[in-house]
């Protein structure tokens, strides 16, 4: 099975590469999001859990992972991330940024509005750690989390910082880089 | 020929249809085999191309319907779009609502292909985690399989050109070694039949059962030329004795009066001629009682090699009585007389001779000549001319002793 996946995933990748000129140009890609109040506050969660279930942290699979949540976010309040499909639990607290850097168990990185200074900080941390960083403050990507979250015209839309992935040990599915970073280039 | 008589074919016509049918029957069939076999085949490499684009397709288009991203799910069937023989490809979530869908812009090549081989699509179930999160269902078309229809039929067909042809030299052939043989045995039935060439035989042939044929024809033949080889020298051992006095050997009066019939036309015929000379045996019947039938006998062999060897060997002598002889001298030279013949054969005959008792005897005999034509130019007349000269032979010689 595990061999077959592989074997699925460079032949996805190839045919994925082949045909990305003309997708980027085509759509961008866009989560829909559901009518009704708690339209947007779903399709974030939905996002959050599927971001988090293509990714990989290095040593054992573990059944929960401590969401981090530093600032205020912008696109909903209630960050409760579903994984699909039933993954690990995510356990959510909220952090000042002094007390992630102080000494804290994320695996996961939530950064909504907060001071310049300690976005900063928080991202200079990260480096080299196997921290998840998502923020839903910086529609460009440009500040160094991983994935940002950015609320479009006709829905939600996730783009991908490669370098900030690169830099750490986290390994993230190839199919979500490739719909985060069409959707960034696009932007 | 009478009407009703059913038409005849010949050994090769009835062989090379024959052949011809067991061809056409064989290479129908194995063309026929070969032809479902290759669609099996062709369905199932169809089949595992359109299960392998479906199992792409869904590791594809699972982010997509994670994130509920319908152009994301579009990028992720994008390699599919680029595979032949995909006809339609659609994506639905969870709830059976469908996330996206895409039509191949080439039209299908063959409908009727299309709808044998797939007449539903195919779906995978995408799961995440375990637990369904949307399926895909994959349509396939004709495309790539109209190729293989269309190099399977060419090829094929090339096949079956091959195969019958193969098959028709062969029959050609095998015809030709069974009807050779058959051929030559035939032939030397007629020639024995026809020309009474009993001496014909059948060549050893390369057929079991044909040489065996042609052994037996050969031994049928070796009895027929024995009974036709002492068929023939009974007839010449009757025309033999028929022509031929037991006692010695010299023809008898029939064959005498045969040869001067045939000796007179053949001499009337050139303008030649001839001299019969008559002897008769003097004192024979003495002879006879005196010392037996056993030296009478011997006495009438001695005469006959005696007249024989003093004639040439294109003269003839007979036997036609009791103790008398006839001689054609044929032709008569002009320098030579007649009498000296009758003196030389008179001579030949006066020498004395061992009887069986063991007597010394010395035969004489009446010697009476006729020349053809100048005493007479008749067979009678010759013989009864030649009769009277030897009667006034035997006449003077009894006045001699």
């Amino acid at each position: 099975m595990g061999v077959a996946k592989r074997v699925l995933a460079s032949l996805f990748l190839i045919g994925a590469l082949l045909s990305t000129p003309q997708m980027s140009v085509q759509a961008a890609s866009q989560t829909i999001i559901d009518d009704g109040v708690d339209g947007l506050t779903r399709a974030v969660n939905r996002m959050l859990g599927g971001i988090i279930s293509y990714v990989r942290w290095p040593g054992a699979e573990q059944s929960s992972r401590t969401l981090c949540l530093v600032g205020a976010p912008r696109l909903t309040d209630r960050i409760t991330p579903g994984i699909p499909g039933g993954g690990p639990a995510i356990a959510v607290r909220r952090l000042t940024a002094a007390a992630v850097t102080g000494g804290s168990d994320c695996d996961i990185l939530f950064l909504g509005r907060m001071p310049a200074d300690d976005r900063q900080r928080l991202i200079g941390w990260v480096r080299g750690r196997a921290v998840l960083t998502i923020s839903d403050d910086d529609p460009a990507c440009l500040y160094g989390a991983m994935f940002c979250l950015a609320r479009k015209a006709d829905g939600l839309s996730f783009s991908v910082n490669l370098d900030a992935i690169g830099r750490g040990p986290l390994r993230v599915d190839p199919r979500v880089l490739k719909i985060g970073q069409s959707d960034g280039g696009a932007a | 020929m009478s009407a009703k008589s059913p038409p005849r074919t010949s050994l090769q016509k009835l062989l090379s249809r024959f052949h011809f049918g067991i061809t056409l029957f064989a290479v129908a069939l194995s063309g026929l085999t070969i032809l479902l076999a290759g669609i099996t085949a062709m369905r199932g490499y169809a089949d595992r191309n359109i299960e392998l684009a479906a199992q792409l397709g869904a590791y594809g288009v699972e982010p997509a319907l994670v994130f509920n991203d319908a152009a994301a799910a579009r990028e992720g069937l994008a390699p599919l779009m680029r595979i032949p023989g995909i006809a339609k490809l659609r994506v639905l979530d969870d709830r059976g609502q469908p996330l996206t869908e895409w039509a191949s812009p080439t039209p299908d090549p063959a409908p009727l292909l299309t709808r044998a081989f797939f007449p539903k699509p195919y779906a995978v179930t995408i799961r995440r985690n375990g637990s369904a999160i949307g399926t895909i269902q994959v349509w396939g078309d004709s495309s790539t399989l109209i190729d293989y229809v269309r190099i399977g039929l060419l090829a094929g067909l090339a096949c079956l050109i091959v195969t019958a042809l193969g098959a028709i030299v062969m029959a050609r052939r095998f015809e030709y070694e069974l009807v050779k043989p058959l051929n030559a045995i035939a032939t030397v039935a007629h020639d024995v039949r026809l020309h009474r060439r009993f001496e014909k035989r059948v060549q050893p042939l390369g057929i079991a059962e044909l040489d065996r044929l042609g052994g037996d024809i050969n031994a049928l033949l070796d009895e027929l030329q024995g009974w036709q080889g002492s068929m023939e020298s009974e007839k010449a051992m009757l025309a033999h004795r028929a022509s031929h006095d037991a006692l010695t050997a010299l023809p008898n009066r029939a064959a005498f009066d045969e040869q001067l019939a045939l000796r007179i036309a053949a001499a009337r015929q050139r303008g030649g001629r001839f001299v019969l000379l008559f002897i008769d045996a003097d004192n024979f019947k003495e002879a006879n009682d005196a010392f037996g039938h056993a030296a009478g006998d011997a006495v009438l062999v001695a005469l006959s090699s005696r007249i024989r060897e003093t004639l040439r060997s294109g003269d003839f002598a007979a036997r036609i009585g009791g103790d008398e002889f006839t001689v054609l001298v044929d032709p008569l030279d002009a320098a030579v007389e007649p009498q000296a013949i009758a003196d030389r054969l008179r001579a030949a005959i006066a020498q004395p001779l061992m009887l069986p008792g063991g007597e010394l005897y010395r035969p004489t005999a009446s010697i009476g000549f006729a020349v053809f034509p100048f005493q007479a130019d008749g067979a009678a007349e010759l013989l009864t001319a030649a009769d009277a000269a030897m009667y006034a032979d035997k006449l003077s010689n009894r006045t001699r002793s």
